[in-house]
């Protein structure tokens, strides 16, 4: 599995995480995703025939609130759409921290050519 | 006043006794640090104006003669991934440089209602991601121990403040260990919660299903107390539990209920490669509990070895996604009126991956710069795993062998009730020593990074200090507990620190 990262799969990975990579910076990244790559090959070893992918941690028992083992809650939360009565204060907090605005917009450079 | 003795316990009972009062205090600890952080580099900034006011208000609540809730007065250093409203909160990335928090976090929110002081915010790996806070945008914080060691991370900050008496407590976030590592390298306590027992709501994400804010103190007392006045439920973090509905014991340990407890070993955490100084400080620890009487057994749990590789597959991809949300437009402060100067930019000869359009030529600098070498490798590893082609034999790999790690504890927890293990392999490290190496960086986490790839508790206590080198090396052990049974480790904890 190792050898299945190299240049042109890492050019195309840094251009889908939107990072701007220099020929420097490139081999040295590429140098230690191989060598960590290289580090997870141990887990082939492990025999996952019929495991279950552990998603979350833990399902809450039917009767109560109470988890049944340690992890991530496996149920749904919901609550009732209505207006939140601070959600005004809280997104002038939020705008007014902006650096550079035009009415509550965030103003950003140009990006159409 | 002597700094190094107090603990939350005995700053309540002076400001009860009206030793000092708050405003008194803070002021000591505030001119403490300005002296001391000069050498150490705990400390990103001080919020002086906040704890200041912050301890006038608890001098108004002992005017007033109200009843002091026991956190009062306790100046706690907070780590900078933890928000307070209308306090710069970096994360120490220079992609949060001039980021200031609209909003408090949950926990951050329950210790200002508990009359906490909060001195200023601490150092940490970028993102939280490090074992050394060697990661950090801005400054390399050195353990109070040894100036030129690590203090462990990413709550190296934290830790060391604690240690270097620049707080009276912490909190940090522990993703794969960055509470209890550095708690362990600068000899003090490290408590990382049940996932699920203490609300992330203010928390900048790391890997969400592993992230869990904790305490970090000079006692495992205090420990339970700052543990206790954050934990609970919280509708702003849906993994949040309501705690006290699932506690299924008293909440105080008595000896007897010590001495009916099992502590199981693990022979994998005690093979070849670890620390002979850990280890022979280790066998003092169980000595000392066996005189409490308490039953040791040899455990395995066979899976351990995989954790490593395990973890970094899961956390990395849940990093790449937490981290797509800096785009370096929102929180960051980019000048909108001039397009950056062209010489600002990396030229195309430079660049080997070419933007396709002015948006992503913004994105690309922006992140390409923001953005240290250890969060680029995390996103770009995080892609990589969740890639189509490589998701099953990677990600989806990874997520079996949590589950059968998470196995390995549970058949375990059910011979022994709590499982005793070193903290890390050595003692704390160099810096620069491993700072080029991220594989070397990431086996310092062996033995901390199983317990959040199971949800588990888990607390690291201090036990001695070696003599090593110039200075003196703190080495302590990890207890690790049953989900939401902190109880049972601190329990344990607790009656350990009596016996010293």
């Amino acid at each position: 599995m190792a050898s299945e990262i190299n240049k042109k799969t890492l050019e195309y990975l840094a251009e889908l995480s939107r990072i701007e990579l220099d020929e420097r910076s490139e081999e040295k990244l590429l140098n230690d995703l191989q060598n960590i790559l290289g580090y997870f090959e141990e887990l082939k070893g492990v025999d996952t025939e019929r495991v279950e992918p552990m998603a979350g941690g833990f399902r809450l028992a039917e009767d109560s609130l109470r988890p049944v083992e340690g992890g991530t809650i496996e149920n749904n939360v919901f609550r009732e759409d209505e207006e939140n009565p601070k959600s005004r204060t809280q997104s002038s907090k939020l705008t007014d921290d902006l650096p550079q605005k035009e009415n509550d917009y965030l103003k950003v450079p140009p990006v159409f050519e | 006043m002597d700094l190094s003795n107090l603990t939350i316990k005995k700053i309540h009972e002076g400001l009860t006794d009206k030793k000092f009062s708050a405003f008194e205090i803070t002021q000591e600890f505030l001119a403490y640090i300005e002296e001391k952080d000069r050498k150490i580099n705990a400390y990103l900034r001080l919020t002086k104006d906040l704890a200041l006011s912050q301890a006038n208000q608890v001098d108004v609540w002992l005017a007033e003669k109200r009843e002091l809730p026991i956190l009062a007065g306790a100046p706690l250093a907070i780590k900078d991934n933890i928000l307070i409203e209308g306090e710069p909160a970096t994360a120490g990335s220079k992609i949060l440089a001039n980021y200031r928090a609209a909003y408090d976090a949950t926990v951050i929110k329950k210790l200002k209602q508990a009359g906490a002081i909060f001195p200023g915010k601490t150092n940490l790996d970028e993102f939280a991601m490090g074992s050394s806070t060697e990661n950090s945008a801005f400054k390399t914080t050195k353990n109070p121990c040894d100036l030129e060691r690590v203090p462990g991370g990413s709550s190296g900050g934290s830790a060391a403040a604690v240690a270097a008496d620049m707080a009276v407590a912490a909190l940090g976030s522990d993703t794969g260990g960055s509470i209890r590592q550095p708690a362990g390298f600068c000899g003090v306590v490290g408590l990382k919660p049940t996932y699920g027992a203490v609300s992330r709501y203010g928390l900048i994400a790391m890997a969400s299903s592993l992230d869990q804010i904790g305490p970090i103190t000079k006692t495992v007392e205090d420990a339970k107390i700052l543990f206790e006045a954050i934990k609970g439920r919280d509708a702003l973090d849906s993994t949040s539990v309501d705690y006290d509905a699932v506690l299924e014991h008293s909440k105080e340990f008595s000896l007897e209920g010590i001495r009916k407890m099992k502590i199981g070993l693990p022979k994998e955490y005690f093979a070849g490669g670890l620390d002979k100084q850990t280890r022979l400080a280790i066998d003092e620890a169980i000595k000392l509990l066996k005189s409490l009487k308490i039953e040791f057994r040899e455990i395995s749990l066979p899976r351990t070895k995989y954790a490593l590789s395990c973890y970094y597959i899961i956390m990395s991809a849940e990093v790449s996604a937490n981290l797509a949300r800096f785009d370096g437009i929102r929180y960051a402060r980019i000048d909108a009126d001039s397009r950056a100067k062209e010489s600002e930019y990396m030229s195309e000869n430079q660049r080997v991956n070419q933007p396709k359009s002015a948006l992503e030529k913004i994105y690309f600098r922006q992140r390409g710069r923001g953005f240290g070498d250890e969060a680029k490798r995390r996103i770009i590893l995080g892609t990589f795993v969740l890639s189509a082609g490589y998701y099953d034999a990677y990600y989806a790999k990874a997520q079996k062998v949590r589950r059968l790690i998470k196995k390995d504890f549970n058949k375990a927890f059910q011979e022994v009730d709590v499982i005793l293990t070193p903290i890390s392999p050595t003692p704390a490290f160099k810096i620069g020593e491993k700072v080029d190496d991220p594989l070397a960086m990431y086996l310092s986490d062996i033995f901390t990074v199983p317990v959040n790839l199971a949800g588990l508790p888990a607390i690291s206590i201090p036990i001695k200090k070696y003599k090593r080198g110039d200075g003196e090396l703190p080495v302590g052990f990890q207890l690790i507990g049953k989900p939401f049974r902190e109880t049972d480790i601190l329990g344990v904890g607790q009656y350990y620190e009596k016996l010293l």
